[in-house]
This record gives structure tokens, sequence and C-alpha cells, in this order.
């Protein structure tokens, strides 16, 4: 048995369709009258729709869509390709569906039927009308701004005493912009609409036709506090291109940044999460942990956001033993100290009266929305990709996903201070353990495609490569913001405004990692 | 009696943290010279037009315990109103054009800006595509760039130093 057979019988894919398996995905092409009918089927299974994303063919016009699955208790992501150009929309069989839709038809300009939500997605007012970037045919130079584009329609919410507050792009404190339109009763939130796109920068357009050493900075570049994740996850795709294995060092050096990023990228949340209910005494000792662990980065690789160290084939230097010792040490003392800070905040009235029962995010909505992450962890579902499907380091040295119950801000907040806790255990064990050796691989490129998929600190992130002619041909990336910033839609519903700011921080979304 | 032992316990002591010489002598050359130009103290705005995060993380850190620069009368605040320089990260998408022009607008004279990372310096590898303008300067009159990908702590404060130190008295 092979393919999805082996693990899925009630699933009917002909095993003619199926076009090929590797370590990360079985995938099948599908006939494009089909999917909707396959759709339902894997709904019945279970299943979470985590991706679409498009590749343009060299023929003029021609178009494929990839639709991504994952399947519980199946390690390898199911794959569905489709050839078409007259797509239908998934949004009724998977909610999640709609915004990688839109995306899909602002870069590409392909229209969905039976699409509810029509509207663009990241490409804003200053781009004319018939602009689809994506496109081949367009070229990466700069445009002239439209003044003519319809502006974007928000939903409209209508009745007796409501009113809208906007808020942004530009917020009021040190963060990245985006627009919140709050329709408000009283202070009662009644719904809350999420723009976004303003900090698209191009970059899937950027990387095509780059080599593929040069992609890893670009993936570096999504999102400055998950850089190693997104890097990583790249230079994995990469890899599986070339059927490259790296070297067992490198392996766990690898293992050891991810660790280290998710601990310092986790701890801004929470310090970020008491300065939101003016805690900001306890803000303070987060905040030098956060920056010990910074400087220990640093001391690692030369800079303080990990930048520059992944590279296909394992990474950039070898680190000195005496160095990873030393930050053994230093993991250690925030370790202890962060047990302590943790246990005091969560045990302060003022804190409990705020964080409990904030900004639920409900169980059920966590298939529909694909969320992922500690928000999908905090509502009680054991997601990690580390776990559900092991890459690297994780397949030798496995973790346990944390779980929470509860959903509110409390769960979220509870929970990333234990991530952090593991995630310092588990690098203070692994560094004893560093075999020696080389740290990376030599490697010729040639052509192919793959999609990988890595555990950053705030949950899911997808890269799809292909590479042709020896340089890039497509680069995709899927962090896991952008599908997480719907549960926060749906999590401030029936909070009041004040209350934003901290659920709004409990997820910490990264506006950048969406919007690429 | 929980609340009452809570209340009356002695708080804890705290090791003090320290950023380093490099940052400490530009930080006290830096109050001297807002003292001189601007009188006690500066107030900055910080807007992200298109930057990866990292150089927002790194602005954020100088109001943090290591750094601390509210001790040399540098203050980070919510409204462009209230601020004499605008720190702008990234390059300028399309998207932020606007909302960076309002709020250079919306920020009284005398004010100042300044580039904060290789993006805002040069537009780095993002110059030239469709999806940007290019570097700060090709949006509004630079007064600093700071590069660095992203400019450290260290960095931002030296970098701070020098165009003070080139300033007349406002």
């Amino acid at each position: 048995m092979t393919g999805i057979h082996a693990h899925y019988s009630a699933l009917s894919l002909p095993a003619e369709w199926l076009i090929g398996e590797d370590g990360t995905t079985i995938t099948y092409a599908v006939p494009d009258d089909r999917i909707a009918a396959i759709a339902e089927t894997l709904l019945a299974l279970e299943s979470r729709l985590v991706w679409i994303f498009c590749t343009e063919e060299r023929e003029e016009n021609s178009y494929t869509l990839w639709y991504v699955f994952e399947l519980a208790e199946m390690r390898k992501y199911l794959v569905l390709v489709l050839s078409t150009s007259h797509p239908v929309s998934l949004v009724e069989i998977y909610p999640a569906a709609s915004r990688f839709e839109r995306a899909i038809s602002d870069g590409f300009g392909l229209q969905f039927s039976g699409s509810p939500d029509t509207r663009r997605l990241f490409l804003h007012e200053a781009y004319p009308c018939g602009f689809h970037p994506m496109k081949k045919s367009v070229k990466n130079v700069p445009i002239v701004p439209s003044q003519h584009t319809d502006p974007y329609e928000f939903r409209s919410m209508e009745g007796t005493s409501v009113y809208q507050v906007p808020v942004g792009p530009v917020h009021a404190g040190i963060i990245e912009p985006g627009h919140f339109r709050f329709s408000v009763i009283g202070e009662d939130i009644l719904n809350l609409e999420i723009r976004l796109g303003y900090l698209h920068r191009g970059i899937e357009k950027l990387a095509e036709g780059c080599s593929p050493e040069k992609g890893v900075r670009i993936a570096e570049s999504v999102s400055g506090d998950e850089s190693v994740a997104n890097a990583c996850c790249y230079a994995m795709a990469v890899e599986q291109i070339l059927s490259l294995s790296i070297p067992v060092r490198a392996v766990y050096l690898r293992g050891l940044l991810l660790e280290l990023e998710r601990s310092w990228s986790l701890l801004s949340d929470l310090a970020g999460m008491v300065t939101d209910v003016a805690f900001s005494t306890a803000a303070s000792r987060f905040t030098i942990l956060r920056e010990m662990l910074q400087r220990a980065c640093e001391r690692l690789t030369g800079s303080r956001f990990l930048k520059g160290i992944i590279v296909i084939g394992g990474v950039s230097h070898d680190i000195p033993d005496d160095v990873l010792m030393e930050v053994k040490d230093t993991v250690m003392r925030v370790r202890v100290e962060l047990e302590k800070i943790q246990s005091w905040a969560i045990s302060v009235p003022s804190v409990i009266d705020r964080f409990s029962t904030t900004g639920v995010v409900r169980e059920p909505l966590i298939d529909p929305l694909a969320l992922s992450g500690p928000i999908a962890r905090a509502s009680g579902r054991a997601l990690d990709v580390r776990c559900d499907h092991p890459y690297g380091l994780y397949d030798t040295y496995p973790v346990s996903p944390l779980i929470r119950m509860t959903g509110d801000v409390m769960g979220r907040f509870a929970l990333k201070g234990d991530e952090v806790l593991s995630s310092l255990s588990y690098v203070n064990e692994l560094v004893t353990q560093i075999p020696k050796g080389p740290v990376q691989t030599e490697y010729e490129v040639r052509d192919g495609y793959a999609l990988a998929a890595v555990e950053s600190p705030r949950g899911r992130t997808l890269c799809f490569v292909r590479i042709a002619d020896g340089s890039i041909d497509r680069f995709a990336l899927s962090t896991a913001s952008f599908c997480n910033w719907m549960a926060l839609e749906h999590a401030v519903l029936g909070n009041i405004v004040p209350d934003f700011p901290v659920i709004n921080k409990s997820m910490n979304l990264s506006y950048a990692g969406t919007d690429l | 009696m929980n609340l009452l032992s809570f209340l009356l316990k002695k708080p804890e002591d705290v090791q003090a943290y320290t950023p380093g010489p490099a940052f400490e002598s530009a930080g006290h050359s830096l109050r001297q010279e807002i003292d001189r130009v601007f009188g006690h103290s500066i107030a900055i705005r910080e807007v992200d037009c298109g930057s990866d995060n990292a150089a927002e993380i790194e602005l954020a850190n100088l109001s943090a315990p290591h750094y601390d620069v509210e001790r040399f009368g540098i203050t980070f605040v919510a409204s462009p109103r209230h601020a004499d320089i605008l720190a702008v990260t990234g390059v300028v998408t399309h998207g932020m054009k606007e909302a960076l022009l309002k709020t250079y607008e919306a920020t009284p004279e005398p004010k100042f800006v300044i580039a904060v990372g290789d993006d805002a310096c040069t537009g780095g590898m993002y110059a030239g595509t469709y999806a940007t303008l290019g570097p700060v300067d090709a949006v509004l009159p630079v007064d600093l760039k700071i590069p660095g990908n992203p400019p450290t702590p260290v960095a931002i404060m030296e970098g701070m130093l020098g165009l003070m130190k080139s300033t007349k008295k406002r």
C-alpha cells in the first residue's frame, strides 16, 4: 500500500492520481471538477485545510492550485494539485479557505466561483485594478500608484447605538501597522474586522529568479522574531528538493536555535500581556530575561535575532563548545528566574481578574479556521508541528505538546510561560549531547519542488519552493499568523474595547509575517 | 490574612543590569546634547513602514530595564503631536505611504526624521520592486540614517548622538 491508502482507506483517491510522495507530503493530481466532492469527504474525516497556494506554469495562463490538508494521526500532509483557471471556492466547506483564495485572486487574478468575499486582501488602493503581481508576465518594477481604485469596504454593522471605532494603521505603541475596525455597543465589541496588507513588501515575487542561497536571507526577512523558523522551513524545503541530509551537528544546532528563538520570542508575549494590564514590575522582569537570551543569541551567532546563521545544507559556521556551555548557563539562570516570576505574576489578584475569561478562543473554531500554535494549544488541542510532523532534531528528541483547556488570556499566558520553560529545558539537555563534526554539506542545485513545515513560536509555518533552471521559480510561505488573525476577530466578541490590547498581545501575531 | 502578608512581604532584591560601557557613554553624552539642543528631553514616535519587526523590538528595548533611556531624557510617545523625532523603520510600502505622510504632518516643528535599519536607509533588497517606494528619504526629508539589520541599541544611541552634536540649539 502506498500513498494515502496506507492511512485512510475510506478516502477514494485512485492510485493513478498519485504524483509523488516524500518525507513531508503525499501529492495527488485531482481533476478540477472533483475537488469540492473530495474536500467534503476529507471534512468528514476530520481533516483541516491548512493552506492553498497557486503556481503559474510555463504555458501562458495555466495555473496550478495546491491544497494542503492535515489529517489526524497522519505524519505527512496530503496535497491535492489542481490545474485550472476557473476554480471553485471551498469556503463553505473550509472557512479558512477564504483568505487563501483572496490572496490568490490578488496575486494571480484567478476568480473563485461561489466565494462570498471577493475583496482584495494584501493589495491596497495604491495598486491599479487588474494588477496581479504574481503573474510571470508582470515584471517586478516600481508601479505608478493608482488614484482611481475603489476604497476597501468594511463589513457594515447597523443598529441603534452601534458605533465604529477605527484603530490604526499607526498604533499607540512601538508595534507594526494594521487596521482594526470595531463595531461597538456601549463598551461591548459586537464585531471586529482586521485589515492588514500595510506591510506588503512583495517578498514572494522578490524571491523569484534569485539563487536558492539568497532565498534563505529572504525567508529570514519575513518576520524578525521568527527569523530562524522561517529560514529553517525554507532551507528544509530546498534540502528536500536536493535530497540533502544535513550533518548531525547542524541538526542539533538548528534545534538549539529554534528553541532559543521560541523562548525569547514568547518572553516578549509574556511581558506584553502583563504590560497591558499595567503590571509593569513583572513586565520589566520578563524583559530582563528576554534581553539575557537575546545576548546569548548574539554570542552564538553574532546577531541578536539569530539572522544569517541558517544556510542550505546546515548552518553557516560552527559554534565552539565553550560558547555553547556559556549559553547553557544563561539558559539555566533564565529558567530559574522565569519559574519564580511566572508563578508570582499569575498569583496577583489584579492579573487574574484581567486575564481570566477574557478573549476566549473556543475549541470548535480551531479546525474551521486552521488555527495553530499556542492559540490552539491553550484551547485544548495538542497541535504542534514538532509532534505531529516531526522534523530535524524532533525526530530524535521528541517534544510533547503542552496544553491548557480554558482558551482565555490566562490560558495563553500560562501556556506560553510553560512553553518557554520546556524549551529552555530542551536546550539545556541537548547542549551537552551535541556531537562533534562538520556543520555544512556541499550540494549541487537541481530542479524540483517541495513543501516543508516547521513549528515557529506562533505555530505552523509552511514553505513551498520550486526550483527551475537552477533558480527559484516559486517561493511561497504561510506563517501561523495568517490563519491565527481570524482567532482574534472571534476572541474579542462580547469583550469590552479596553480589553482588546491584552487579548491582542496574548496572541501577539506577526503583521509582517502575514503581509509578506 | 493572605492579602496582608502579600502586602507586607519585603520586596525581593533584583540584580542591577547594565547595558555595557559603549551604551552608557553614548547615553551620557546624548543627555548633555539633548539638554543643549532641545532643553531636557526628546520624544520619539516610531512608525513602521515595512519593517520585519526586528527594528521595532530593538527600539522598544531602549525603554527596557537593561537600557532604560528615560534616564537620558529620551521617551517614546503614542501621538506624533507629542513627538520631536520620528523614527521610521523599514522600506516604505505603498500601503504605508499615506499613513507615514499623515504622521509626519501631525508632528510639530521643529522635528527630525531618523531612518532606522538597512531597509529604511537604502531600501535594501526591496529597492526597485513593485510593492515599495524605496527608502524613507524617497518620501520624507531624512536627518539621520542608522544602518543595521536591525541596528543594535548601542548603534541607535550613537546615531542619535551624532545627530544632536551636528544640530544647532533650537
